[in-house]
């Protein structure tokens, strides 16, 4: 066993911090609202800036421009970068689309986008929920029907995050009707702005927007847009689902120890009679049961990293990693909530607001954490069918 | 980063795992719990001949020169099966705090401890209820005579030598020792604690132990994560009977293990198993690697305290009414977790060492 970090990954680490001391994240517009996943807000400009060093691509094979780099390295670079508070929404998603591209895209999708990636100018929304199609994603309805060498899209799909100021859709589409369920989906690469897409704004709760809706009416997508081979796309997106689960989620636990540290602060600096709220026995012992709690989220992440890195069998391990992670960011936004008392619930750039008001914007945006990439109860049944064995529940076919 | 043990290790516990199947069968676990002794002599000396009452000894006294992240694993199997005995209060704490004393000492005492010889076992808990040694007030008289008593001593009726943490240091006394009287305490698990007591007992300058700086914490600490993994061994256990539970009992036609309330129960029994158990591995990693740890372990046994007692109590509600007969292993499995819990230093005693660690101000 070792739980240390190489070398070399040491190394890479003070390279990240160093470039965060010179390009303070507080210098970076924010394009699109920080959904509290623990990766900041979307800036453009700070992925950018990431191109620039090259860390985008670092992992990709050489062939493709990359520059080889082991997995833990991106892990480094996002640990580092939760830490510091750092806008690097779209950067998990933009990695995971490259990954799927290098894996079994088209030589179009290789050739035009592979570059745009690296150079940090694309950025992608999922187009998998629709309506009626939520935690059943099979009902999904969106169309794609072969015309020529190009499909024309028709559908509607929902919650689909930053698809207003992203580059690309990843849409999920049946294209043929087969008698086995999970047969018949394509994904497909979609350019904003082709013509008959109609992407609109769904303010959230809290006043921000962070999803859309994007509406395809006979929307033509050349061939050589389509990810992976045509119907196999469900099994690309299985497949797709333990890494998504984990890399949309591994960089929260530093993201909540730096919540934490902020209300340790907090508690060290706010006397209540005189007193240090630090020194109330309860907030104390809830405060460092959460430095405990986020720990073990830590080491939870790190285990599934190395099953992944080893290509070892990964059945459950995303899905409780995933679960734990949204469940103890709602629970460190209720404690903070409770230690701020009646500054909790005020504004950022509120008067009066207290922690810049990350408090009372976790409060609510960590309510949507165990609904969104599959919500806790669909992933606790993963758990148990796929991690335990334990039989599956009757599905309607 | 690494979780897999190595090959050394893996060897280590799939011996242990193998030995303690044929050897320490649930239903001596059962039989043991309701004698009042809750010892075997013949399995711990079946243990001591596989060497590991030494694992933690240097080989020049009768060791195997072992890590504590190699004891971990081992006590990890060892909670596995519920094995009963002195195994971590004389193997683990108490070997650890005479590591830390002087050279002559070690020499004198580690053989006979490493072999499984003698057992000896920690008195430091008093009327404060606390595993911290700053709680500690027993102290001899102007004449080197020792009065008063120590409370939640583990195994004292087996201990052939107690050490007993003074106000002032430590010392090793036989536990047959006029003026000594172990008196037990009932407990619900059969995990035999006593009271020791001490009637003018005569301490001389021999029976005191010369201790490195930190040795008692360092003891302390792999007592306490030596319990955390027995926790974190009997949490998996539950596990996996429950698990097997849910998916072979057949109720309105249908396993349990059917339904979503069940499985949905089950699937925070793997959460609360693997996060102790990653907790477990990275404090005692860092503690065989002579690096500070008093946070980690403080966080290991103060989540596994919680956690693998939420286990075992989720387990009896999935189980159902047949868990809450003395001939199903579960309330066994389920004390033993409840007594790790405690000794060695309750939650809220390790969740103080965090909140300072964390730079909350005391």
């Amino acid at each position: 066993m070792d739980f240390a970090f190489t070398a070399e990954e040491e190394g890479f680490a003070d390279a990240v911090r160093r470039f965060l001391r010179d390009h303070p994240p507080s210098d970076f517009p924010a394009d699109g609202m920080d959904a509290g996943y623990g990766s900041g807000a979307n800036s453009k400009a700070f992925l950018r800036a990431l191109a620039v060093q090259g860390w985008i691509s670092m992992g990709w094979p050489p062939a493709f421009g990359g520059a080889g780099r082991p997995m833990f390295f991106k892990l480094v670079l996002m640990e580092e970068l939760a830490r510091a508070g750092a806008p690097f929404g779209p950067l998990a998603g933009v990695w995971q689309t490259a990954d799927a591209i290098i894996e079994y895209g088209s030589e179009r999708l290789r050739a035009e986008l592979l570059p745009l990636i690296a150079r940090g100018e694309a950025s992608f929304w999922q187009g998998y929920s629709e309506p009626d199609a939520g935690s059943d994603l099979l009902a999904l309805k969106t169309e794609a029907k072969r015309a020529g060498d190009h499909y024309v899209l028709r559908g509607h799909k929902i919650w689909s995050s930053h698809a207003g100021i992203a580059t690309h859709g990843l849409v999920f589409a049946r294209t043929s009707r087969e008698a086995r369920r999970s047969r018949g989906f394509s994904m497909f690469v979609v350019p904003n702005g082709t013509p008959g897409m109609d992407i609109r704004p769904i303010t959230s709760l809290t006043g921000e927007v962070y999803h859309y809706e994007v509406f395809l009416d006979e929307v033509r997508v050349p061939e050589g847009l389509r990810l992976g081979p045509e119907g196999e796309g469900f099994v690309a997106l299985l497949n797709g689902l333990d890494s998504d689960r984990f890399w949309g989620r591994f960089y929260k636990a530093p993201a909540l120890e730096r919540t934490l540290r902020r209300l340790v602060d907090h508690a060290n600096t706010t006397r209540v009679d005189g007193v240090p709220l630090a020194r109330d026995p309860g907030l104390r012992r809830r405060l460092a049961a959460m430095a405990t709690e986020l720990a073990a989220l830590r080491w939870l992440f790190y285990r599934a990293a190395c099953l992944l890195r080893d290509g070892a069998p990964v059945t459950y391990e995303t899905a409780v990693a995933k679960v734990l992670a949204d469940e103890t960011g709602q629970k460190l936004a209720r404690l903070g909530m409770d230690l701020l008392g009646l500054w909790g619930p005020l504004r950022a750039g509120s008067r009066e607001a207290r922690l810049d008001g990350e408090i009372s914007h976790a409060y609510l945006t960590s309510l949507g954490h165990t609904i969104a990439g599959g919500t806790a109860e669909i992933l606790r049944t993963t758990v148990a069918t796929r991690g335990l064995g334990l039989p599956a529940g009757p599905r309607h076919n | 980063m690494d979780f897999r043990p190595s090959p050394a290790q893996q060897l280590l516990v799939a011996t242990a795992r193998d030995y303690l199947r044929r050897h320490c069968p649930i239903e001596l676990v059962q039989r043991l719990a309701l004698d009042g002794r809750n010892f075997d002599d013949k399995l711990w000396r079946g243990m001591a001949e596989l060497g590991w009452p030494g694992l933690l000894v240097p080989g020049d006294y009768g060791g195997s020169d072992g890590s504590l992240l190699d004891v971990i694993l081992l006590v990890e199997a060892l909670g596995y099966a519920s094995v009963p005995g002195p195994y971590v209060a004389s193997a683990v704490a108490a070997t650890s705090l005479l590591l830390g004393a002087s050279a002559a000492q070690q020499e004198r005492l580690l053989p006979a401890l490493a072999s499984g010889d003698r057992i000896a076992t920690l008195a430091l808990v008093e009327e404060a209820g606390s595993f911290d040694p700053a709680a500690v007030t027993l102290a001899c008289d102007g004449a080197g005579r020792l009065t008063g008593r120590k409370l939640f001593v583990k195994d004292a009726h087996v201990a052939d030598d107690l050490i007993v943490v003074l106000r002032d240091g430590a010392a090793l006394l036989a536990a047959d020792r006029r003026g000594i009287a172990r008196l037990p305490l009932e407990t619900i698990s059969g995990e035999p604690l006593f009271e020791v007591t001490f009637d003018a007992v005569e301490v001389g300058a021999d029976d005191r132990l010369t201790l490195r700086g930190d040795a008692l914490g360092a003891a302390l600490r792999a007592g306490a994560l030596a319990r955390t993994a027995e926790m974190v061994g009997a949490a998996q256990r539950i596990l996996e009977l429950t698990v097997e539970h849910a998916r072979t009992r057949v109720q309105g036609g249908r396993p349990i293990g059917g339904h979503q309330a069940i499985q949905h129960a089950c699937a925070d029994l793997v959460r609360d198993v693997d996060c102790s158990r990653g907790l477990l591995y990275a404090a005692a990693w860092r503690a065989s690697e002579a690096m500070p740890a008093e946070r980690e372990v403080a966080m290991a046994k103060a989540y596994a305290g919680e956690a693998c007692l939420a286990v075992a109590r989720r387990a009896h509600q999935i189980f159902g009414a047949i868990s809450y007969c003395e001939e199903h292993p579960l309330h066994l499995i389920h004390k033993r977790i409840q007594a790790a819990s405690l000794d060695f230093g309750d939650p809220a005693l390790h969740l103080e060492t965090v909140a300072r660690a964390i730079g909350l101000e005391a």
